[in-house]
Parts: C-alpha cells; structure tokens; sequence
C-alpha cells in the first residue's frame, strides 16, 4: 500500500477547505494536501448556481460555480494539492488517514488534520415522513445537482418543503427545470430565513405558502402524486409530482465519528475547544461540520483564521509530527 | 410477446418463486418465471427483517417448522458460496415482565420441539453483559447463537440469474389477467399476451388466493398484515450485537431490534392487517409506535438518524401454516398453490422449491435434474467482507473500484457498472440499491442521486 506523509491533511474541497488550504500555503506551510471524494473541487458551491456566493470573504456576489472555480484556481496557485475522486475512508491513528481513488489506496500521515466535510440536507426518511415510497422527491442539494450538473427530468408541479435560506434556492432551480412550485410548507409557525423574502417569493413564482403546517403523508406508488398535509387538525391533500425536503441540516460528521471524535447531541457536529480542535489531537474541524448551517462565506472566513492560527503553531514547533 | 408455451410456468418472481424457478432449471423442462413488477423481488420479498431463522418459534411438527428449518441450512451454505452476505449473530430473546420470564422457559421446550436444542436461559447480568446499550427494565433472555442475518435481496437475484443464465425465461412487466384450463393445460392472458403452460405453480404472495380463486380453488384467503420498518444509520451499528426479541404474542414475532449486515439496524416490524393488498405505505402511528418501542428497547438508537422507512405486508391467511397444495384438476395438467408464505419465506425459501418438486414429481411429472446450474458470483455487499472500494487487487484490475459514487454506502462505479451489465440489470434507483447498496445511506440521495440516475438513464 502507498503510503505519504505531508504538513497538513485537509479532508473536503469545499469553501473551507479550499480557504484554510490557501491560506496555510500563504503562511508559508510546506506541503498541504486536500483530499475530495468528488470529481471535481468546490464542495456544494459547484452547484449551486444561483447568485449568492462571497458577500463576506470576497466583498462580491458570485454565483456558486463561479465562486467555487476562484478558490480552487487561487488554491492551486497557491500550491496546494488538490486530489480529486479521493475519499478519506478510515483512520490509522490520530495522524492518519486511509484514502481510497482509482490509482488505489494509500495511507496518509499528517501533522495536522483538518476535516472539512461540510453538512447535508435531512431527506425525507431522516424526518420520519410517513407514506409510500415514490420517485420525484429531492432535497434542495440532489436537486440542484440533478438540474445544473446533469440536466436530468424533474417533474411538472412541487411542493417544498421547510422555509430556510435553502428553500428560496430551490424554488429558483425548480423554475430553472421547468418545475412549477405550488406551496412551500413549514411546520413552523414562523419562516426560517429573510424578513419578507418568502413572501416576495410566493408573490413572484405564485405559490402558496403553508405555515404550521405539517407534511403527513407521500402518495404515489411508482411517481409522486402528492402530499398529504396537516394544519390545526385539518388535513388536505397537494397534488404534486415532486417533494423538495429543504434544510433541517446536519453535518457530515461520519468520519469524524470513525475516529472516535465525541458529537454534540443536539447539533450532531464534533465537540471541540474554543479553537476547533478536538482536544488533545491534532485534528480540527472548519465549515459546516461545526454547527450548520452557515453561509459559504462566513465558513471560509472563519476557515481561514483558524489556518492561521494553526500555521502560527506549526512554525513555533508546538505542532510536531 | 405472442402465444408462448411453457412445460411449467411460475407466476411471482419473489424469493419463492425465485427459488423455485431455480431448483426446475435443473431439469430439461421449459420454464417461464412471471412477474407483473419490472424487477424480481418487488412484492413483500424486498421488505423484511432479513433473519435467517432457525425456526426455534415455529409449531412444532408444523410443515412451515420443517422448511424453516430445512431452509434455513440450505440458504445458509448457498449464500456462503455464490457470496451473499450473511453473519452469525445469534439472537436474545428479551423478556421485560415477570410474566414474559416465565415463558422463557417453555420457548426453550418449544425450541427443543422444533428440533433446536442451542437456546440458553440467561439472567440479567449476563444479558447487560453482552448488550450494555440495551435499555433498562429487562429482566432476563433466552440465547438463541443460530439466528443470523442475511442480504435479503441479494438471494433473489442470484436465483434468477441462476434461472435465467440455465435456460429460464424471466417474464417481467407481465401481469396474469385471466386464467384457464383444459385438460392439457393452461391458458394465462396478460398485457403481454398469452402464455400456454403444462404446468402452473402459483407463488403470487399476497395475490396468491386471487390466482386460486381463478382456478376455482378458495382453500384460504390472504389478509394483508402490515409491517412497517425503521432502518437507523450505520453510525448506529455498534449499538447492538444480536438480534433482540421480544416475546412472541399472537400477532407474530414482535418488535425487534436487528443489525442487518450492511452495518445498519432495524427496528420493526409492527403488525396490523388490512384489507388493501397495495398499503405498502408506512404511517404516522406506525412510525410513532415503533419509535417508543425502540426508546425501551435501545434509548441511544433513537440519537442516531433514520436512513429508511418502509412497509412490508405479510401475506397471512386464516391458517397458522404455510398453504402449499397440489390440485387435482383431473387432466394432464398440474396446478400447485404455494401461498400464505407469511413471516418466514426467505429463510424457507429454497426448501419450498425443493418440496414443491417433490409434490410434482410424486404427482407424475417427470422431472430430470439433468443440468449443472451455471455457477455465479455475487457481489458481497456486507460489512463484514472486503468491499469493492477497499480491494487493493481489485482496484488495480479495474481502477472504477476505487471510485466510490455512493459515498455513504461506499458502492463504487464499478460495481453500478457491473449491476448494469448484469444478466438482469435495474432499472430504477430503487433497484440499483438492492443490487450495490447504491443511494440507500444516510445522505438519500443529497451527493449521488444525480450521478446514479445518470449512469442508469443512459445505460
Ligand atoms: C442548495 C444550497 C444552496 C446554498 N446557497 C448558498 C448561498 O447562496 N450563499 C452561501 O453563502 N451559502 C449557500 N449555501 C451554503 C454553502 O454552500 C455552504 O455553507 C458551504 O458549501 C459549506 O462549505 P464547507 O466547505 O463546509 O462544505 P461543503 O461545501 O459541503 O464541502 C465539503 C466537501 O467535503 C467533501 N467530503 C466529505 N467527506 C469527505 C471524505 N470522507 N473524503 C473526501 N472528501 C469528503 C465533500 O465531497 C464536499 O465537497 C447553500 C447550500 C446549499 C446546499
Ligand atoms: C415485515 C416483514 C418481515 C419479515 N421478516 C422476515 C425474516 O426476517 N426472515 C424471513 O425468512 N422472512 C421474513 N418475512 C417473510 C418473507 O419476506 C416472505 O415470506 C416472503 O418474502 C414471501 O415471498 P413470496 O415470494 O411468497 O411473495 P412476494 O415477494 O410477494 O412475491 C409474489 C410476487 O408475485 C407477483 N404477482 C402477484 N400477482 C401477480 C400476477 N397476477 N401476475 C404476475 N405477477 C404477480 C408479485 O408482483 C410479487 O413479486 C418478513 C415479511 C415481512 C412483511
């Protein structure tokens, strides 16, 4: 088996990633190394296609693709390895990790690992949605990615479900795929993102907008007919053909949870000192995996102070391999 | 498709009918597997705990008691050797009242009945001992080290593809319609049009009375008995280190907490009958339910994140034992009902087959195993295995194998490639995951959804 040992490990070409890698590199750390199981780097940026990307760490408003594409260019500049269809799969010890590509498997020993393995949308088993188990229904993230990266068939009519940042996303990417949005439901009785962006929404695309409301039931056996929901006891049902489950995030904390790092009950992200480290190891957490959900800009911030941080340490000697 | 005819047809390509398709393609008989779904598998055998049962619950001298546990040794040694993934868990058999511990030791009586003599009385102590997560209140258990667990999807593909590979024709998206009979044999309509048989065996699960019904037989009637499932993430599998039980009642076997040996565990199933063969939904209060049994039984399972929800419906009927019956129709022909095939008919499976060809052959069938059936590799996916993405050799063959697309169940490319290319290929995402585990983790979809439907849609 292959084995390599570099300064820094960095799991996740994603926004923080992609700015801690950077920005090691410039605090003059020799060899850093990020691995992504993707095709390509950028993390979810990639395909998020709207406009809304960079207001914090670059002072401009870029869409995803574009603003992923800026990071990995400046990251490679910058010398930094970027492997790509590469997935960290297991740890060795605190200082190593296992990783799997098409040219084989190769063991990594690090003086420093970051993960960065940003956070997911909860689907609609991961909420206990009750019903059958037809085709048709997405979380914001599967359908963003089934739209812009492959052009694949949607559907005509859907119901989104949750009123996060993210929802308003899914409303535009469903418009892009021709898919008219009916209603956007939440169970809460209040909206969970921009004062009066969802009603301006709801004005603009038309859709009705449920609040405190509850989803009960999916219907449809081979394509989604439609949704079964509920309001103060009173049921009724929409007739759509797709579901988009949006937000209710949580972080991708699996292979941290492999390595035997401690998780917060109630946020599900690794628990970690005042500087996001996991005490008493030489791994840190950055973006998303702590505490989602933030905008893509404030987890490259944030990233790159704790890089910087870490280069200080490096360069004292405090950090050793 | 036109007039086709058959020497035997075989309507339902679950694993019964699966395995019995296998066990005839032995023989030179012409044989037709029909399924009205687009895949095998997609009735009540693609939903159930995936226990490979010793059989120690069943009615002693019972016929479903003999071809469990007939069945459970054959499915053993067949999965360990076309690679199907199966583990030696044992199960506890849980008793949380006083009453329940009294029936721990007429259980063992019943076990020793049924032919299995391993089960143990243990106390408390020992059971916190061996399942420190286990929740508080339980009182004492019953060992029973034969229960494993199996890939339940895995043996119905690879006894279709055993079929198909030896000469069985696998009729999918055919629904039999309408049905007759002569002397000679048998006339199926279908949207696919007609398909003439000598011989009809009648494994349509919960449709099984229906087809009976067609034929003039009305010896039983299949009520529908719901069981809706909760599969916790693979984060959750160090929770639990056997099968748990609960006491058996009269509704069944219960709620159990399961690993399954794709490293996930599974808590269900509930027990409800219906009259709707097609309720396959899962429900509020079924949910609900189980997760409060689930909070007794495992509290720290309930932290963890729920990757699927589904619904399986047992094929019951007003008879405690399996409904399999050769008919006399007075002719050539032969016509042999194989229903009511409830709560154990993937342990059962490949002993059904067997006694169904011996039912045929003592009616007069000849029947001449004159065939070796092809030899065939599963892809094993258990946790327990080496899997594809960490198969050093493997991957330098065929570089795809490091490629992991389904990042939470770890399928590789190759292995979706290899699903595409094979003798009965899927053809929705649903199916693919039955086949590679592909799109079936945590994520549901959010990192691969995509990719998947794309290598599917344009294969
Ligand atoms: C639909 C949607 C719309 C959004 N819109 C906006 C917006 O308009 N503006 C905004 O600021 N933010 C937006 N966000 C949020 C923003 O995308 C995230 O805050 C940001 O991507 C988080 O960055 P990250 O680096 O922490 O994680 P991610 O971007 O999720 O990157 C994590 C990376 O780690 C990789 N990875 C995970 N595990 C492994 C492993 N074991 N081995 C190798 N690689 C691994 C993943 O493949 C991924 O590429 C949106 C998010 C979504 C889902
Ligand atoms: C919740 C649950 C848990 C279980 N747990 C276990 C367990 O742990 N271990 C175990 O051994 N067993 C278990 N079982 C039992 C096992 O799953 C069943 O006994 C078995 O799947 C029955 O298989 P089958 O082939 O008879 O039926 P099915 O799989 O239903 O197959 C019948 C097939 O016939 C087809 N069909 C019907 N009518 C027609 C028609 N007119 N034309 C064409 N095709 C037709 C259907 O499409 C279907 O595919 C469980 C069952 C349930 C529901």
């Amino acid at each position: 088996m292959k084995s390599s040992t570099v300064d820094v490990l960095i799991v996740g070409a994603g926004p923080a990633g992609l700015a801690a890698a950077i920005e090691l590199k410039r605090a003059g750390v020799k060899n850093v190394r990020i691995v992504e199981r993707e095709k390509t780097a950028g993390g979810v940026p990639r395909h998020s296609f709207h406009p809304g990307y960079g207001l914090r760490d670059l002072k401009r408003f870029l869409s995803g693709p574009k603003y992923s594409r800026y990071y990995v260019n400046k990251a490679l500049k910058n010398g930094v390895q970027i492997s790509t269809s590469t997935t960290a799969t297991d740890w060795i010890d605190p200082n190593t990790l296992t990783l799997t590509c098409p040219t084989g498997i190769e063991q990594v020993r690090a003086s420093v690992i970051l993960l960065a393995t940003g956070a997911r949308e909860r689907g609609r088993a991961a909420r206990a949605v009750a019903g059958k188990r037809p085709s048709g229904i997405y979380t914001t993230g599967s359908l963003q990615q089934a739209t812009y990266l492959e052009d694949l068939y949607i559907g005509k009519t859907a119901v989104i479900v949750g009123t996060e940042h993210v929802s308003l996303s899914a409303v535009l990417t469903l418009k892009h795929a021709g898919v008219k949005t009916v209603a956007m439901i939440c169970e809460k009785s209040k909206h969970q993102t921009v004062f009066g962006a969802p009603t301006i929404m709801k004005l603009l695309y038309r859709f009705k907008l449920h609040l405190a409301t509850k989803i009960v039931e999916i219907q449809g056996d081979q394509r989604v007919t439609g949704v079964k929901v509920s309001r103060a006891g009173k049921e009724w049902v929409i007739a759509v053909d797709t579901i988009v489950f949006t937000g209710d995030w949580i972080p991708d904390h699996e292979l941290a949870r492999r390595g035997g790092i401690a998780i917060d009950r109630k946020y599900k992200s690794p628990i970690t000192n005042g500087d996001s480290q996991i005490p008493n190891r030489s791994i840190y957490t950055i973006g998303n995996l702590n505490l989602p959900i933030k905008g893509a800009d404030r987890c490259a911030v944030e990233a790159r102070k704790i890089a910087s941080k870490i280069a200080k340490q490096i360069h004292k000697g405090s950090i050793l391999s | 498709m036109s007039n086709q005819e058959f020497d035997l047809a075989i309507i339902g390509a679950g694993v019964v009918g699966t395995a019995i398709a296998r066990e005839f393609a032995k023989s030179d008989l012409k044989i037709a597997l029909i399924d009205e779904k687009a895949d095998v598998g997609e009735g009540t055998s693609k939903a159930n705990t995936a226990i490979l049962h010793t059989g120690f619950d069943m009615t002693p001298g019972s016929l479903e008691s003999k071809l469990v546990s007939q069945g459970y040794e054959l499915l053993k040694t067949y999965a360990q050797e076309v690679g199907i993934a199966v583990e030696k868990l044992g199960a506890l058999l849980v008793a949380w009242s006083q009453e329940e511990v009294e029936n721990l030791p007429k259980l063992k009586a019943k076990a020793i009945a049924n032919g299995y003599t391993q089960c143990e009385l243990i106390t408390k102590e020992g059971l916190y001992e061996l399942e420190p997560n286990l929740g508080q209140g339980a009182l004492a258990a019953l060992t029973v080290p034969g229960e494993w667990i199996i890939d339940p999807w895995s043996p119905i593909i690879a006894f279709a593809t055993q079929a198909k590979l030896a000469g069985v024709q696998v009729l999918l998206n055919t629904k039999v319609l309408k049905l007759s009979y002569d002397v000679d044999g048998f006339k199926l309509q279908s949207n696919n049009g007609q398909i003439t048989t000598r011989n009809l065996i009648n494994a349509a699960g919960l449709y099984s009375d229906e087809i009976d019904g067609e034929l003039g037989f009305n010896d039983f009637k299949v009520t529908p008995r719901r069981g809706e499932l909760i599969v916790f993430d693979k984060l959750a599998r160090g929770l639990i280190n056997h099968v748990i039980l609960p006491v058996p009642s009269s509704m069944g076997k219960g709620v159990l907490v399961a690993p399954t040996v794709f490293g996930n565990i599974m808590l269900g199933p509930t027990a409800e009958n219906l009259e709707d063969k097609t309720a396959t939904g899962s429900t509020e209060a079924g949910i609900q339910g189980l997760l409060q049994k689930g909070a007794r039984i495992a509290p720290s399972l309930l932290d963890e994140e729920i990757t699927a929800i589904y619904a399986g419906l047992r094929a019951a009927t007003e008879h405690s034992d399996f409904q399999i019956k050769l008919h006399s129709l007075g002719g050539k022909q032969n016509y042999l009902t194989v229903g009511g095939i409830r709560s154990t008919g993937l342990t059962a499976s490949m002993a059904i087959a067997i006694y169904v060809k011996e039912l045929l052959i003592k009616a007069g069938v000849e029947i001449r195993d004159s065939k070796e059936l092809p030899k065939i590799v599963m892809n094993n996916l258990g946790e327990a295995s080496l899997r594809s993405y960490q198969d050093v050799e493997q991957i330098k063959l065929k570089p795809l194998h490091g490629e992991i697309i389904c990042h939470c169940e770890r399928t590789t490319t190759q292995e979706v490639l290899d699903a595409l290319a094979s003798p009965l290929p899927p053809t929705t995402i649903a199916n693919l995951g039955r086949r590679t585990r592909a799109g079936l983790g945590r994520c549901q979809g959010f990192y691969c959804h995509h990719e998947l439907r794309k290598l599917l849609e344009r294969s």
